[in-house]
């Protein structure tokens, strides 16, 4: 088993490397599939110098068409945490507590393609396609024709089981299996936002673990990629959801830059509160590569 | 909005993940969000770490002496596609950069904007792809 890894490995990058020439968007090999290579990030999602994020939660929720059709019993939830986060976020501002404090990158799926600060590439092949984040979370997308696991060998996760398949150059994406990342709040379902300013309105809903994803994700224009999500919850939804979403090609770099929350800590949590370390004795290695 | 917009990700998120001592991303409530405080130093280093980088700013004071100014930004993944690069600022280069001080005498803050030798921070344009 440890023999055949490294010809499995050599065999895949071979098969995700036939999909990479070329940067326009348009075929670029013999096997016909689009070129998608390159740094997207999604629109609204910009950072500005100061760190910050372009866009408000109305463009944001204009650009995701957000209209999650809740069951009763699941509204009544939402509204009952939305007025919690509320309150958390007036203490925040206010300076009764710290705020949270987010150890883990995980985004996990579908918040990873719906409203996360996250770039990507995607990197396609005839067997599979792979969007590759740079909290380093990976979606593989299998199209060499499989079909999900069978019950007993399926569990759930943050990112799901995907398949799928191509109707030109547009990927069809099928997945199944999605909980929420650890920690959060997997009683509730697996969260997904929307948010803007703090004093804007906050967004949330939940989905069960029955829910059904199916995407279509295409190149609009050389700078754009647009996913058309279908979230069907017979759990917690009357009817299917139907959410867009769309990338931008980022321009001010052009190679992957990957975060790392586990990085050098200088933020200790002191008497409730969070502070600001000295720095560091040695200077820490540069996070490009 | 912007600054905002990046808070309430920062809560939000937080509220649904268990906290820890760990911070990696937390709030940014630990600065005063509603003063501005403009310092003029010299860089002394620019840690382009992980998951923030930071700023190290020698500024004098009122009695001719230098103090030592930490700067926190956000993420390099964040500030990369923002223009900036592990080069943008050098040991003993001359700046000016408006901050949201700590809370507290501490010599600290959160980066707002800044000004270098040749006009507002940003790093170098990007290479494209292949070059």
């Amino acid at each position: 088993m440890k023999r055949g890894r490294p010809v499995l490995a050599a065999a895949i990058l071979a098969a995700l490397s036939t999909g990479c020439a070329g940067a326009t968007g348009v075929s670029s090999s013999s096997s016909g599939l689009p070129d998608w290579s390159g740094e997207w990030q999604q629109v609204g999602a910009t950072p500005n110098p100061d760190g910050g994020f372009d866009d408000s939660l109305s463009k944001v929720l204009k650009e995701m068409d957000w209209s999650p059709p809740m069951k009763p019993a699941l509204r009544a939830k939402v509204d009952e945490i939305d007025a919690a986060e509320r309150k958390e976020m007036e203490a925040v501002l206010h300076g009764a507590n710290p705020g949270g404090a987010v150890v883990a990158c995980t985004f996990g799926y579908p918040a990873i393609m719906l409203d996360s600060p996250l770039m990507f590439e995607v990197v396609t092949s005839p067997q599979e396609t792979a969007l590759i984040f740079s909290s380093r979370e990976i979606r593989t997308v299998y199209t060499d024709g499989r079909q999900h696991p069978g019950k007993d060998d399926l569990w759930p996760t943050a990112w799901g089981d995907s398949i799928g398949h191509w109707e030109g150059q547009t990927l069809v994406i099928d997945t199944i299996a999605v909980t929420a990342p650890a920690g959060f709040g997997a009683h509730e379902g697996t969260p997904v936002l929307a948010f803007g300013g703090i004093e804007q309105s906050l967004l949330i809903t939940f989905l069960s673990p029955q829910a059904h994803f199916i995407e279509r994700l295409r190149m609009t224009d050389k700078n754009h990629l647009r996913d058309d999500m279908t979230v069907i919850d017979p759990v917690n939804f009357t009817k299917p959801w139907h959410l867009t979403r769309t990338y931008e090609r980022v321009t001010t770099i052009h190679r992957m830059v990957y975060e790392d929350c586990e990085g050098s800590d200088r933020n200790p949590i002191v008497n409730g509160h969070f502070t600001l370390a000295p720095p560091p004795d040695e200077v820490t290695a540069p996070a490009t590569r | 909005m912007s600054r905002a917009r990046r808070q309430a990700w920062l809560i939000v998120v937080a509220t649904f993940v268990a906290a820890s001592a760990a911070a990696a991303h937390h709030s940014f409530t630990m600065f005063d969000q509603s003063k501005k405080v403009t310092l003029d130093g010299t860089v002394k280093e620019f840690l382009w770490t992980n998951p923030h980088v930071f700023i190290q700013l020698l500024v004098k004071n009122e009695r001719g002496k230098e103090d030592e100014w930490s700067i926190e930004m956000t993420s390099p993944e964040h500030l990369a596609r923002a223009g900036w690069r592990p080069g943008t600022l050098k040991p003993g280069e001359k700046v000016t950069i408006v901050i949201h001080p700590l809370h507290g005498n501490q010599k600290g803050g959160e980066y707002l904007s800044g000004i270098g030798p040749n006009g507002p921070l940003l790093g170098a344009p990007p290479p494209g792809p292949g070059r």
